[in-house]
């Protein structure tokens, strides 16, 4: 078979971040090919340079053979690339036929948009592919499923042979889902089309691929046939990274109840429910984990019981005390610090100095303030001085803005401030998330040493191995439920890919 | 007493007062609702509209036309919307701070050089030739309606067109879809290969003409053939009322502005019964209403839609 | 923030936007038959060369400064208040207004009856478009704008009616306040009056909590990233909404101050847009405290001094708007042109990062 995509040695690097790291790989014309990895693997970036929304900063890209020297979205399309992006590129207030036509309008009388021969293509369209949507409605009024399918139409209007389809399924119902796979079954096996789907849910990727690429951390970890794998050699491709640690001393028994989630009920930002009836509680002196892929409830679960996202549904306890409708300062006041997942959005005030980033939530303390409201600058300074130094934050000192120093640093910042509050209760979202492996071993102590300390620690991660390393239990999360609860000694990550992607198991004594 | 009221209220004279005063302000509206399209928040138009009238006098006085005025009037709002889009597009500066410095730049820069040239009165003493008002003949004979839609400048008239025009422009031609798309998603635009920022630059000169004819016509039409320093009179921020009222759309901004006009003829005309000053809030207070609505009405709009994808997920 | 570090490329962006404002404003001089030299020592000896002239400009930098400051303390937390002007038309009608109904008191008792009317009318007037900021997210900048005109039309229609001066040759004016009332004057026939005590006292407070109290501490974590302010503990809409109360308290008191310390009885002459010119010292200043104080007596000196200039050189006073704007302009642009640059920078340093990169692998291979 011929290729119709060739990525030769393709780098993206953006400001700090490799986001692609010397990628090749081909594409051959009439397969389904999927493309797997966990957020910020780089999936996204070598699709845009695809579509020439950006431009590879190292690499030579062909299509049909032919290198690609002009990268912009305008010239991928006059290649016949189409792309459906991961957060639609819609207008609104935009009929449905005027999105599909926008920027190559049907004209009449030489300058005026022909509205009516807009909406008369559509129909053609949707005749054609057997993608059902009402051309005059408006786009903003429409189903996210709709909208997807207004995207695809968008793709195939303008004549597209390459479809990108970015994370199509993140936003639809199953039956939604089941059905774009047959149009794009019907699309692949009719007109012989390319399809390239990025996603991280491995099931789906059995159900339509052909082929699958596993990309983690910028890089193309391997490429394989659909049929030759399944779901769990595809996990243990996508998480984990392969370093071999020292192991870690877990002592004392665990304790009381310090957080304790019962049928909770979370939505998304969407108003979808994102957590669906979750329980579980996490005993002081143990670390629980939470295995799940990407997208199914942890972030929201854990924003919900910090305070920051609203429950609508069920209880949250903690130490004793209901949390449920109560503000993030009061469920601090209860016991519960927290390492947010985005640090850069939520962990810290990137302008501010070092210092002040570290005294967040302490600034009302006597010790801080004279009189109770003059800050008192030295000592905050040697405050955070002594933290700078007990948790080696590595940079040009405590006066600088947190948001120039590097990822790994910034989370120093962020789990210096949060561990030195020693709350019963800690919430952690993604503790080592693009940071470097040395770091990464002083988190993971760091946390073990809050656990020892009679900590109660809830722990996410993307990263498997990190889960394994650091629970005493763990649960895994699938679309919202708990789908399982187990030692982690008593179980494979292998077992464990099971529970990710779907599989129930009632819960161990 | 009630029934002079009514009277007063319902005489041809206030309508006729309402379509004067309104044009204007619908002229800059136009103008305001292409910036506001392509995303720009435009409070700089009262200085756009300031500098259109003064040149717009200055052109015809010196050329002794009031064509060549308006023609001047145009040209220099051709220039203007390149200046506010080169900083609040390319160089990305603040839009608020640009629009802001923009009308006290006006005020300084008109007022400054308008007693440079004509000295400390104004143009009062100067032949600033001006437009002839219009009679419509057969309707001007229509008893009432006569009465109020004919005589006025020649303004009174284009505008009609304009706002027909630019509702052709916005809503049924490509560049106009092109240029709603680049204000509400900017990036969609981009990936069906068009230039958001062009549109914008495209946007910003068009909402400049707009404004330099909206000066125009305050200059050479509404005050035939003067130019007093700071004659905007807040007519931008009424303007941008309108935008923000009729939801950037032309008939509606142009309603909008006959709402703004008929409080006004109304204030003007009702002074012996209420404060002409009260009646002024109105048409503030009533925007202030209208955005909370809009605002409210969005927010039920998405509680809706997710309800909808509540009950497809879980039936 | 253990000490206020000198930003010296602002200091370097702010000293060049006004020489080249100067200088255009010199050309224009020139353009227009002016000898600029003439003209500008003209408008130095218009702010300087008597003690009327210092005072005024004194006065007018103190109205420049607290409005500055109180656009400064929203912009701290995110929330922009445009709608000084209004507070500060309320403030002084009701100020003045309140003088008139206290006349037979003491003036121990009305003076801070007065300033405190005037304070709740500006909070009130404040607190309307914060709170359909903080509740329902209707954007504060429109609001407060229509708000402004509203209050220029409800001070007018109280002026020239209910609370119209007995004077028939006054047309829209508030009664005389008795001669007790008047705040003394620093400088005899100029408008400095004691309000510039009062004034220095909040401006130093505003500096003090901004910089100095942990209340200032979390406003600016608060206009810096909400969510992280939140997240924190911290509650955001309350930061907000008080604080923009407090602006608009603060306008409020400033018309009160000119209604006391200058005009002695509420008129249009209260306030010339003078919130937006504060505003405008705000924007040059960054939104920073220290340099508001600096830039309203630049702008000060330029205005009072342009009077001056007009009527020693026969230059019109208006050259100074021209000025001031000129320096926004020349900060926006200078501003705008130094992200451009460091944009392209960060690009062309990846290609090169990945480049070095790549050569640096083949040698290993």
């Amino acid at each position: 078979m011929e290729d119709e995509i060739r990525f030769s040695h393709i780098s993206m690097e953006f400001p700090g971040v490799l986001a692609n790291d010397d990628i090749s790989l081909s594409i051959r014309r009439g397969e389904v090919f999927a493309l797997v990895g966990e957020n910020g693997a780089g999936k996204s970036t070598l699709m845009n340079i695809l579509y020439g929304i950006n431009e590879p900063t190292a690499g030579e890209l062909f299509v049909r053979g032919q290198k690609v020297t002009a990268f912009n979205p305008r010239a991928a399309i006059d290649r016949g690339i189409g792309m459906v992006h991961q957060h639609f590129m819609l207008v609104p207030s935009f009929t449905v036929a005027q999105n599909i036509v926008l920027g190559q309008e049907p004209r009449k009388a030489g300058a005026l948009f022909d509205n009516r021969k807009a909406e008369q293509l559509t129909r053609q369209l949707v005749a054609e592919y057997g993608l059902e949507v009402d051309p005059t409605a408006e786009v903003r009024d429409i189903s996210v499923g709709l909208q997807q399918r207004v995207e695809i139409l968008k793709t195939l209007y303008r004549g597209a042979e390459i479809l990108i389809l970015d994370e199509p399924t993140a936003v639809l119902t199953p039956q939604e889902t089941d059905e774009l796979f047959e149009v794009i079954r019907s699309i692949v096996r009719e007109k012989n089309m390319t399809v390239i789907i990025i996603t991280h849910k491995l099931y789906e990727v059995m159900a339509i691929s052909d082929r699958v690429g596993v990309m983690r951390a910028g890089k193309l970890i391997g490429v394989k046939n659909t049929a030759e794998v399944d779901e769990h050699i595809l996990a243990s491709m996508m998480v984990g990274r392969p370093v071999l640690f020292d192991h870690l001393d877990k002592i004392g028994e665990p304790g009381a109840v310090a957080i304790e989630v019962k049928d909770l009920f979370v939505a998304d930002n969407r108003g979808l429910p994102a957590v669906r009836g979750a329980s579980f509680a996490v005993r002081k002196g143990e670390v629980l984990g939470i295995a799940a892929i990407e997208g199914n409830g942890q972030s929201e679960l854990l924003e919900a019981i910090t305070g920051l996202r609203k429950i609508e549904r069920g209880t949250v306890t903690v130490c004793g005390q209901n949390a449920v409708g109560k503000t993030p300062g009061e469920i601090r006041a209860m016991g519960v610090s927290h390492v947010p997942e985005d640090r850069l959005s939520t962990g810290v005030d990137k302008v501010a100095s070092v210092a002040d980033n570290l005294l967040t939530g302490r600034q009302r303390e006597k010790r801080f303030n004279r009189f109770g409201f003059h800050q008192r600058r030295s000592t905050i300074d040697r405050y955070a001085q002594e933290l700078y130094e007990k948790f080696d934050i590595r940079g040009a000192g405590i006066h600088i803005p947190v948001g120039s120093m590097s990822g790994g640093n910034m989370q120093k910042v962020v789990v210096a401030r949060e561990f030195t509050f020693d709350s019963p209760a800690l919430v952690i979202s993604q503790p080592t998330r693009g940071v470097d492996i040395g770091a990464m071993e002083f988190f993971h102590t760091r946390i073990i040493e809050r656990r020892n300390a009679g900590a109660a620690i809830l722990l996410s991660s993307a990263d498997l191995d990190e889960v394994f390393r650091l629970s005493d239990r763990i649960i895994t999360l699938y679309e919202g439920r708990v789908t399982g609860e187990f030692r982690a000694d008593a179980i494979t990550k292998e077992e464990i890919g099971f529970y990710m992607t779907g599989a129930r198991k009632e819960a161990e004594q | 007493m009630h029934n002079n009221i009514w009277s007063t209220i319902f005489d041809p004279g206030t309508f006729s007062q309402m379509l004067r005063s309104a044009t204007p302000v619908a002229l800059a509206a136009l103008g305001g609702l292409m910036t506001e399209h392509a995303g720009i928040m435009n409070i700089g138009m009262d200085g756009m509209i300031l500098m259109g009238a003064f040149v717009a006098a200055v052109g015809s006085y010196f050329c002794a036309s009031a064509a060549m005025g308006i023609l001047a009037a145009m040209l220099f709002g051709i220039l203007i919307g390149l200046f506010f889009a080169l900083f609040t597009v390319k160089l990305k500066s603040d839009e608020f701070i640009i629009g802001c410095a923009l009308n006290t730049f006006a005020l300084g820069v008109t007022a400054f050089l308008s007693r440079e040239i004509f000295g400390l009165s104004g143009t009062s003493g100067y032949a600033v030739p001006s437009l002839p008002n219009v009679t419509i003949p057969l309707i001007d004979r229509i008893p009432f309606v006569g009465k109020v839609l004919s005589g006025h400048s020649i303004f009174v008239y284009v505008t009609w067109l304009l706002v027909f025009l630019m509702w052709l422009f916005v809503y049924r031609t490509p560049m106009g879809l092109w240029i709603r798309a680049s204000g509400e998603s900017p990036e969609t635009l981009r990936t069906v290969g068009k230039n958001p920022e062009r549109m914008k630059w495209i946007a910003s000169i068009l909402c400049g003409v707009f404004c330099g004819l909206a000066g125009a016509h305050l200059s050479l039409g509404y005050l035939n053939g003067s130019f007093v320093e700071g004659m905007s009179a807040s007519r931008g921020y009424i303007a941008f009322a309108c935008v923000i009222f009729a939801a950037a759309n032309p008939p509606r901004a142009y309603i909008a502005a006959l709402m703004f006009g008929f409080f006004d003829a109304l204030g003007l005309r009702l002074q012996s019964y209420v404060s002409s000053d009260l009646t002024g809030t109105i048409p503030y207070l009533i925007t202030i209403i209208m955005m909370v609505y809009v605002v409210v009405s969005r927010q039920k709009r998405r509680e809706r839609l997710a309800k909808q994808q509540l009950q497809r997920l879980e039936p | 923030m253990k000490k206020q570090r000198f930003d010296y490329g602002y200091i370097l962006t702010l000293l060049i936007s006004l020489v080249v404002a100067l200088l255009i404003g010199a050309g224009i001089l020139a353009l227009t038959g002016h000898n600029p030299l003439v003209a500008y020592r003209a408008l130095l000896g218009g702010a300087f060369s008597n003690a009327r002239h210092i005072g005024d400009m004194l006065e007018y930098a103190m109205v420049l400064c607290l409005c500055g400051l109180a656009c400064d303390i929203g912009s701290r937390v995110g929330i922009f208040n445009v709608g000084g002007e209004g507070q500060l038309l309320l403030g002084a009608i009701f100020a003045a207004q309140i003088g008139v109904w206290l006349k037979a008191l003491s003036p121990w008792l009305a003076i801070p009856a007065a300033a405190l009317g005037a304070m709740i009318v500006g909070g009130f007037y404040a607190w309307i478009p914060g709170v359909l900021k903080v509740k329902l997210k209707v954007n504060e900048v429109i609001t407060t704008i229509m708000l402004n005109t509203v209050a220029v039309f409800l001070c007018q229609f109280l002026a020239k009616g209910p609370w119209k001066n007995t004077n028939k040759n006054i047309v829209a004016g508030t009664g005389n306040l008795p001669g007790s009332f008047w705040l003394k004057k620093l400088v005899p026939g100029s408008n400095l009056s004691t309000a510039i005590i009062a004034a220095a006292v909040i401006t130093f407070l505003v500096w003090y909590i901004l910089q100095k109290t942990s209340k200032g501490y979390e406003m600016r974590l608060t206009g810096d990233n909400p969510r992280f302010a939140k997240y924190a503990g911290m509650k955001t809409e309350r930061i907000v909404l008080i604080t923009m109360v407090i602006s608009g308290m603060m306008c409020g008191l400033v018309g009160m101050f000119r209604v006391y310390g200058a005009e002695h009885i509420y008129k249009s002459t209260v306030s010339n847009e003078y919130y937006f010119e504060g505003l405008m010292v705000a924007m040059i200043a960054q939104y920073a405290p220290l340099p508001t104080i600096v830039i309203s007596l630049i702008f000060a000196i330029l205005k009072i001094g342009a009077m001056g200039m007009e009527t020693a050189a026969g230059v019109p006073k208006q050259l100074y708007l021209i000025i001031q704007t000129i320096v926004i302009f020349c900060m926006a642009a200078e501003t705008g042109i130094r992200a451009a640059i460091a944009r392209n920078r960060e690009r062309r340093a990846a290609k090169q990062d990945v480049k070095a990169r790549k050569e640096g692998g083949n040698e290993h291979a």
